[in-house]
């Protein structure tokens, strides 16, 4: 597109013409420059260059000629920068209003200025420029006068005051003007063509491009697009028809037109938007073209026109390509529907390199034909392009005048052979694929880019640079194996082999090679054109390869060295290596499959390994020698082929490596040479086949990668023929399960590892686990005891929240310690390597068989867990380390976790005796309140504790551990036991204390009960263990109490129990505890049982700090458990009522006098639990 | 003419490529099938909203080379059947006629108990059914 003349390439733009004063022009022009649309200026400083917008003087007594092209070259040109539409002539408003002497030169100007334009129908502006305030100042009648000088309506005299808005004016003026000039330009042109009066078929085309372009400058886009259009179809019509110049330049030149305009139409196409129309024009412009090739000695010239065409046509595209995403092909004729790759630039570049290709081997045709005539082209730079678009002109030099004469086709046709050696097309070949490789590329048309690929890298082939095609070849191939092309393949392989033969690299050379000579290329696919330097894919050829290779294989002995294969050369120099892993292209070459017979071996057992290699080479393949490496070194060996054992390279081996000798190494197409041998795994785990190399000759290598038969994959390119498959073992089980990698066992153990437990643990014991070890065949040699603590539920040992803070306290099981054999104490000596929380390491002493060691693991609980104690022993049976495995024992344990003891407390009041407490009378809802105490009144604490195991336990002792003894007394009311406690599962201990507070506070801290006790192991094992099982301490913290004064205290005094018929006091005693006197009402309510005497209601006065009794006679009627009448009292002052609970006024009614059997029991009391 | 016959597999590897040229030039009718799955892996992708129906086989024309016109077929187990053609005006009608035969022939060839599935289609009978079909193509547009 760039090789377009620009006024070509850009939309027309209307050009003014400014003369006089020549200080305001550059104002002007960029006024003119930003309107919309812009126009462009023509500035003549003064009116005496006017001359040079002057049309040239026309000869009319010449008769006319014949016309001698379609398009003037210049034509364009001259009315985008020398033809203005509108003149504007500017005079200074000095010189209108001045002296005559100025007055006389503006007029003669201005006729000058008219005498010029006469000839044209330029517009003509006459500007009088004023300064800003003098506006006014200018006379009326030479206004007039000028007017009528100038001949022009008065709104074409302007006086301009040079500001945004009379610019803004001005320039809508001359844009006005401007449209119509272009369009009377336009109507003339069409009136000429409406009347047809002109004689041939140039003219019209002439006048319809003119018109064309007018329409343009209108920017009546469709008007121009119809005039390009007929124009067009003028030049078409005239392919046949003219006879004025010699054929080949003839059709040269109507070639050139017919691109030009196809260029107009498809740019305006375009920009319209109309995408498919452009498409479907480009296509029927390529159809009427293609076809006309001209004569065959420039028909590289045909070729290259086409190629420009669609250069051009993608660029355009390319530009215009935001729209023709958006754009849909929906032409609704389906045989003229475009299809996809028509919308892409990609497309049109890919054939206008294609055309370039073809112009490029027909231009060497021609070259050699002209050379072989012996012409030499002297005069080929005297040629020059015409005044004429596409035509081509000899120029003469006369002394100083040069003269144009034409050209016969001879003539011409040299010339453009001489111009086209001038070029080398071959970069623009490779930058046009280049360009539609990326675009495709872009567009994920892989296939696409890899075909234009193969194009560039072809061409890159012919211009001799290796290294960009070996690149780009490399690519394609890629895809091409990916998909199974194989003739594809074979193409591209053939051109690699070729580049890396050309730059002498011998290893890629040897891989194509091998490559191709293992491609599955089938028989029917023979006789091609144009297949490149590989040859036709045939098995013959993949025989020629194979030979040719291996001869380099094994060195230059076998084979001449022929004159291009002389640097490739395999020797002690230049080694080879080989290496071919799962996805290489060369698994067709060599494919090792590897199983073992057993998938677990024993220590020191030997197992057998079968070998299975597989080659689709065309032809027998004799390897020298093979290698199998294992991941144990150890285990590897060589089979030397037998025959060719003289070749083999014995000495590159290291000593000592088993060599096995095999009778034949022979690798027939598609067989599978299997091979069995024996390998003794010399280490426990993993043995797992690696590698399989094999080895021609001494210098050439290729390693395999060994495969499992079980996960082993197709070949990739093979998998597509139709051949015969076979399996790589002869034992099909091994041949779809058999594994390259085997596991080894560990020698047997031979040591009893024991653990003991005696039932679950509980918290805050250590417990005790015993830990046997037992040889039973082996002797222990640095032995290995290692011991976890894990959570049976996942997670450690620790609670998530406390996991910051690492102590001891936090952790909820513990391994305290290891104690050793009977007396023997571990924990200072060397033997416990590592204590941790839940790890331990422990060295086992040597053991000889038979011998037995134990020790003690003790595991503390703090918080009720289950965990799985795992301990594993890990020694070597042999005293020398390095020669034998080590053995390993495990064993593990869940051991429960258990709390031991629950305990609970309970504070009473003495029986019968209340004090009132203000507090609990608030708040009486308050469940969870604290628990309130009178203040030197002495409060009954009961603590139990609750056996919650299935393990009998040993109490030794309770105690509360008063945090000040001050504060509060507290005394056990029952004594220590002598000897312990025995508390059976599930049974529950109490102890009674009596607490007295003697401070009144209202958060009283009462201390912690402390429960000492220990695991019962019955009478037989006490007195063993009681010296070693230490007693364990469970602690139970007492709530904070609030401590009281109590103001009023009642006590209800009555018998024990009551005799049926007999009368007994019931007396209710009030304590005034304050210094207040206190009233306080009471009511008793009639019981039903017992026959009363005294007050029922009243309300009474008590003295500070004294008591009052209430004493009542009551004879019982019942007999049982009977409810004593229930009193009611109220303090008034503290609006406080009292009522003693049911236990307290039930009192037990014999019908007569018991006899207990005891002789002393008339004093007995049926003391209560809690009385004083 | 029909220059060319193709049925490409799943992995767009061919199954089956023939062509019916005089002119040694097979290489390059291999590429331009090869090339051909491009648009029809775009077709499938991106089917046009205008398509007459998802179900359709027939993808019409692939592209159009400089001298050659390539014909699409997918059929419903995904195998795609090319068709290459120097004709420049064939029916729509035609091409589909063709490939409907090209698709039964196609069936009855990995229809045999003796082929693997995925493997190259080298009966000898599918290559003679093909070759008569490819000729009588030329005939049916003629009448």
């Amino acid at each position: 597109m760039e090789e377009y003349p620009e006024e070509l390439r850009t939309p027309p733009v209307a050009l003014v013409s400014l003369v006089g004063c020549p200080d305001l022009h550059a104002t002007v022009t960029t006024h003119l420059h930003s309107q919309q649309p812009p126009l462009n200026a023509l500035a003549l400083p003064d009116f005496s260059k006017i001359s040079m917008i002057s049309r040239p003087p026309k000869d009319a007594s010449l008769p006319p000629q014949p016309v001698a092209g379609i398009l003037k070259k210049d034509w364009l040109l001259k009315h985008r920068t020398r033809v203005p539409a509108v003149v504007a002539a500017l005079f200074s408003s000095d010189h209108v209003s001045g002296d005559p002497a100025q007055w006389l030169q503006v007029c003669t100007d201005l006729e000058n200025l008219k005498g010029v334009l006469r000839g044209r129908n330029v517009k003509l502006v006459v500007v009088v420029v004023a300064p800003s305030n003098s506006k006014d100042y200018l006379s009326e009648d030479r206004m007039i006068a000028l007017r009528k000088r100038a001949e022009l309506d008065s709104k074409y005299v302007i006086i301009f005051v040079p500001s945004e808005t009379e610019l803004q004016q001005l320039g809508n003026t001359f844009s006005e003007l401007a449209n119509s000039f272009y369009k009377d330009e336009g109507r003339r042109i069409k009136a000429r063509l409406e009347k047809k009066n002109f004689h041939s078929a140039e003219l019209n085309i002439r006048c319809c491009f003119k018109a064309a372009v007018y329409a343009e400058f209108c920017r009546d886009w469709t008007e121009a697009l119809r005039l390009y259009e007929d124009a067009y179809h003028a030049v078409r019509e005239m392919v046949a028809a003219s006879t004025r110049l010699p054929p080949i330049q003839r059709l040269i030149e109507i070639k050139c037109v017919a691109e030009q305009l196809h260029f107009k139409i498809s740019t305006l196409l375009l920009h319209g938007g109309k995408l498919a129309g452009a498409i479907v024009w480009f296509r029927q412009h390529y159809a009427s073209y293609r076809k006309l090739v001209g004569a065959p000695e420039v028909i590289f010239l045909h070729w290259e026109w086409l190629s420009r065409q669609f250069l051009v046509f993608a660029e355009l595209l390319e530009t215009s390509s935001v729209t023709s995403q958006h754009v849909s092909p929906s032409v609704p004729d389906a045989t003229d529907r475009a299809t996809e790759w028509e919308f892409h630039s990609a497309y049109y570049f890919q054939l206008a390199a294609h055309y370039l290709k073809e112009k490029n081997s027909s231009l060497e045709l021609a070259q050699s034909l002209s050379e072989t005539s012996g012409e030499v082209d002297g005069n080929a730079e005297s040629v020059t392009a015409a005044a004429y678009i596409g035509q081509f002109a000899k120029l003469l030099e006369f002394g100083d005048t040069f003269v144009m004469q034409s050209l016969s086709d001879e003539e011409y046709a040299r010339y453009a052979l001489a111009e086209g050696k001038r070029f080398r097309d071959s970069h623009e070949i490779i930058a046009l694929l280049k360009r539609c490789f990326e675009a495709y590329n872009k567009d994920k048309a892989s296939r696409m880019a890899a075909f234009c690929g193969f194009q560039m890298a072809r061409e890159y082939f012919t211009v001799d640079e290796y290294s960009h095609a070996k690149e780009v070849f490399e690519n394609v191939a890629s895809l091409y194996r990916q998909e199974g092309w194989v003739t594809l393949l074979w193409n591209v392989l053939g051109y690699l082999r070729d580049c890396s033969r050309k730059s002498a690299v011998v290893k890629d050379f040897i891989e194509y090679s091998l490559e191709m000579a293992a491609l599955p290329v089938s028989t029917n696919v023979a006789g091609q054109r144009d297949c490149g330097p590989a040859g036709p894919a045939s098995i013959a050829q993949r025989e020629i390869i194979h030979n040719e290779v291996f001869s380099v294989i094994r060195g230059a002995s076998e084979s001449e060295p022929t004159e291009e294969n002389s640097s490739l050369i395999v020797t002690a120099d230049n080694p080879l290596y080989l290496e071919i892993d799962l996805v290489s292209p060369l698994r067709a070459v060599l494919l090792a499959s590897v199983a073992f017979h057993e998938q677990v071996v024993k220590h020191g057992a030997e197992t057998v390994i079968s070998l299975s290699l597989l080659s689709q080479l065309p032809l027998n393949v004799e390897i020298d020698q093979l290698e199998i490496q294992f991941n144990q070194s150890e285990c590897n060996f060589v089979i030397v082929n037998a025959q060719r054992s003289h070749l083999a390279a014995i000495s590159c081996l290291q000593p000592g490596r088993r060599v096995e000798t095999a009778t034949t190494l022979e690798l027939r197409t598609n067989k599978w040479l299997r091979l069995t041998y024996n390998v003794k795994p010399e280490q426990s785990g993993k043995l797992e086949c690696i590698y399989v190399t094999a080895r021609w000759g001494q210098h050439f290598t290729i390693c395999c990668r060994a495969e499992s038969p079980a996960s082993m994959s197709d070949l990739p390119l093979w998998k597509f023929e139709d051949i015969m498959q076979t399996i790589p073992m002869k034992d099909p089980g091994l041949a779809f399960s058999g594994q390259k990698a085997v596991q080894v066992e560990e020698p047997d153990p031979q040591v009893d590892l024991k653990l003991d437990s005696s039932g679950p643990a509980l918290v805050g014991e250590s417990f005790i686990v015993p830990v046997i070890i037992t040889s039973k065949g082996h002797s222990v040699h640095s032995g290995e005891l290692k011991i976890n603590l894990v959570d049976t539920r996942g997670g450690g040992l620790l609670s998530p929240r406390e996991a910051e803070s690492f102590s001891s306290d936090n952790l909820h099981v513990e391994l305290v310690g290891v104690s050793g054999q009977e007396s023997e104490d571990l924990s200072n000596s060397e033997n416990i390597r590592k204590i941790q929380p839940s790890f331990g390491l422990i060295s086992v002493p040597f053991l000889n068989e038979g011998e037995s060691w134990s020790c003690k693991l003790e595991i503390r609980w703090n918080r009720p867990k289950p965990i799985m104690l795992y301990v594993s022993l890990g020694y070597f049976p042999q005293s020398t380390e390095l020669s034998s495995q080590r053995a390993h024992v495990h064993k593990s344990l869940q051991i429960e976790g258990k709390t031991a003891v629950v305990m609970s407390h309970r504070f009473m009041l003495p029986f019968r005796r209340e004090p009132l407490l203000l507090s609990k009378t608030k708040s009486v809802s308050d469940s969870d309140q604290i628990p309130c105490l009178p203040l030197n009144e002495t409060s009954m604490l009961v603590v139990s504790a609750k056996n919650c195991t299935e393990v009998p336990l040993r109490l030794l002792s309770m105690s509360v551990e008063a945090v000040d003894a001050s504060t509060c007394d507290v005394k056990s009311k029952s004594k220590d036991p002598e000897e312990p406690v025995l508390l059976v599962a599930g049974e529950e201990f109490k102890q009674v204390f009596a607490v007295t507070p003697e401070v009144n506070l209202p958060n009283l801290n009462m201390g912690i009960v402390c429960l000492r006790w220990r695991r019962d192991h019955g009478d037989g094992e006490r007195l063993a263990t009681c010296s070693t099982a230490s007693a364990v301490v469970t602690k139970h913290s007492l709530p904070d109490v609030n401590v009281e004064q109590p103001p009023l205290i009642v006590s209800l005094d009555c018998p024990p129990h009551a005799i049926l018929g007999n009368p007994f006091t019931y007396s209710i005693k009030i304590t005034n505890r304050t210094q207040f006197l206190q009233e306080v009402k009471y009511s008793l309510a009639d019981s039903q049982s017992f026959v009363l005497s005294g007050p029922h209601n009243d309300s009474t006065f008590i003295l500070p700090k004294s008591e009052h009794i209430l004493g009542y006679k009551l004879v019982p009627l019942a007999s049982g458990f009977q409810q004593l009448p229930k009193i009611t009292l109220t303090s008034v002052r503290y609006s406080a009522g009292f009522q003693p609970s049911v236990a307290a006024s039930t009192m037990f009614v014999f019908p007569s006098e018991p006899h207990f059997g005891l002789k002393d029991s008339g004093e007995m009391r049926v003391e209560p639990v809690a009385a004083e | 003419m029909i220059v060319c016959v193709a049925v490409v597999g799943h992995q767009n590897n061919p199954l089956y490529i023939q062509s019916f040229t005089e002119a040694d030039d097979v290489l390059k009718l291999h590429h331009i099938v090869h090339c051909s799955l491009d648009v029809v892996d775009e077709r499938v992708n991106n089917p046009k909203k205008s398509s007459p129906t998802l179900n359709e086989t027939f993808l019409g024309l692939l592209y159009p080379t400089e001298n050659y016109k390539v014909y699409g077929y997918l059929t419903n187990t995904k195998v795609k059947l090319i068709l290459v053609t120097t004709d420049l005006d064939v029916r729509d009608a035609d091409v589909r006629n063709f490939f409907r035969k090209f698709h039964a022939a196609y069936v009855d060839a990995v229809s045999n108990p003796f082929h693997v599935p995925g493997k190259k289609i080298t009966s000898r009978t599918f290559a003679e059914r093909v070759s008569t079909i490819v000729k009588s193509f030329g005939l049916s547009s003629a009448s």
